[in-house]
């Protein structure tokens, strides 16, 4: 089995929120950084991806899309804790990446 | 419009979740902190305390500090004292079912070492002196600061109460002190009204610099 790629496309960029803006239904004004992966995976493809691809095209698999090559989190960022207004606390696991890959 | 008022403490901990380090040690104690075990225990006391310890110790005092001593407007008892009070989650790390007497506590810190010098530690550097200037017998705020943070995560560790003016207390009192009364009062008062530590926090909140008290060097 192939590992994933780490493609020179998808990159691990971040971004400055308030955690209301995260839309998990809290209630605080604490921040955090945002990380996420994001970019191409083209070049990462597989020859299993330009089949699913070709199938698709020349609609061999019936009504079925099956996904390909994802730029996506290849392991999380440590844990979040904040207060929210009601003086409750929270912790937030899996929130945010940490690296990225084709997979 | 209105005024927005700065509110230090909390914007101690957006600094804290904005820095890999800091953000990392505060969930490492607040989850354990926070986390029921059973229906009996609200958490696992023994596990909160070490990670408040692994806090303080790894975290730099500008954030660390930053959240623990942050400085609260006197108008202000909920928002700003409240998140402060909240800085080492008091309902796990801070109470208990009864409130022992402050000497029975104290007995049981000197059986333990880590909080045995933390204790003494605690006792050297924090010692008021009402002639100096700085409030301190040993004229070190930032000695005093290390040595009060230093019992956070033993069975000593002190909160802020609710009051007005900085007033700091382990989770103890003076009540069936028998004979001993004056004794536990003295103890106590070393925690709640203690003029160096007060200063100290009071320095740090305000952003006064360490050595403010120094004389000047002539010009």
């Amino acid at each position: 089995e192939k590992a994933p790629v780490q493609s020179r496309g998808c990159l691990l960029k971040e971004v400055h929120l308030n955690v209301t803006d995260l839309g998990l239904g809290y209630q605080t004004k604490e921040e955090l950084i945002f990380r996420y992966c994001s970019g191409p995976c083209a070049e990462a493809e597989t020859n299993y991806d330009k089949i699913l691809n070709n199938l698709t095209h020349n609609k061999k698999l019936d009504k079925d899309a099956p996904s390909r090559t994802c730029c996506r989190p290849l392991a999380f960022d440590d844990d979040l804790s904040f207060l929210d207004d009601n003086v409750v606390y929270h912790t937030l696991k899996k929130h945010s990446a940490r690296k990225c890959g084709c997979v | 419009p209105a005024v927005a008022r700065e509110n230090n403490c909390l914007n101690a901990a957006k600094a804290c979740n904005l820095n890999d380090t800091c953000k990392k040690y505060r969930s490492a104690y607040i989850s354990p902190c926070t986390s029921r075990v059973s229906t009996a225990e609200v958490c696992n006391k023994r596990k909160c305390h070490k990670a408040l310890r692994q806090f303080f110790d790894k975290v730099p005092p500008k954030h660390s500090y930053g959240m623990l001593f942050c400085s609260c407007p006197l108008y202000d008892q909920t928002a700003c004292s409240e998140r402060r009070r909240q800085t080492i989650v008091p309902v796990c790390s801070y109470e208990e079912k009864q409130r022992p007497n402050c000497l029975e506590l104290q007995a049981a810190c000197r059986s333990n070492y880590i909080c045995r010098s933390r204790l003494a530690d605690f006792f050297v550097n924090c010692q008021p002196e009402p002639r100096s200037l700085s409030g301190c017998l040993k004229e070190n705020y930032a000695d005093c600061l290390l040595a009060y943070s230093g019992l956070i995560g033993t069975v000593m560790t002190p909160n802020y109460l609710r009051s007005p003016r900085i007033s700091v207390s382990p989770y103890c009192d003076c009540s069936n002190s028998g004979n001993n009364k004056d004794e536990c009062d003295k103890f106590s008062e070393v925690f709640t009204e203690n003029t160096c530590l007060r200063n100290a926090i009071q320095a740090f909140g305000n952003g006064t610099d360490v050595g403010v008290w120094q004389p000047m060097s002539p010009v």
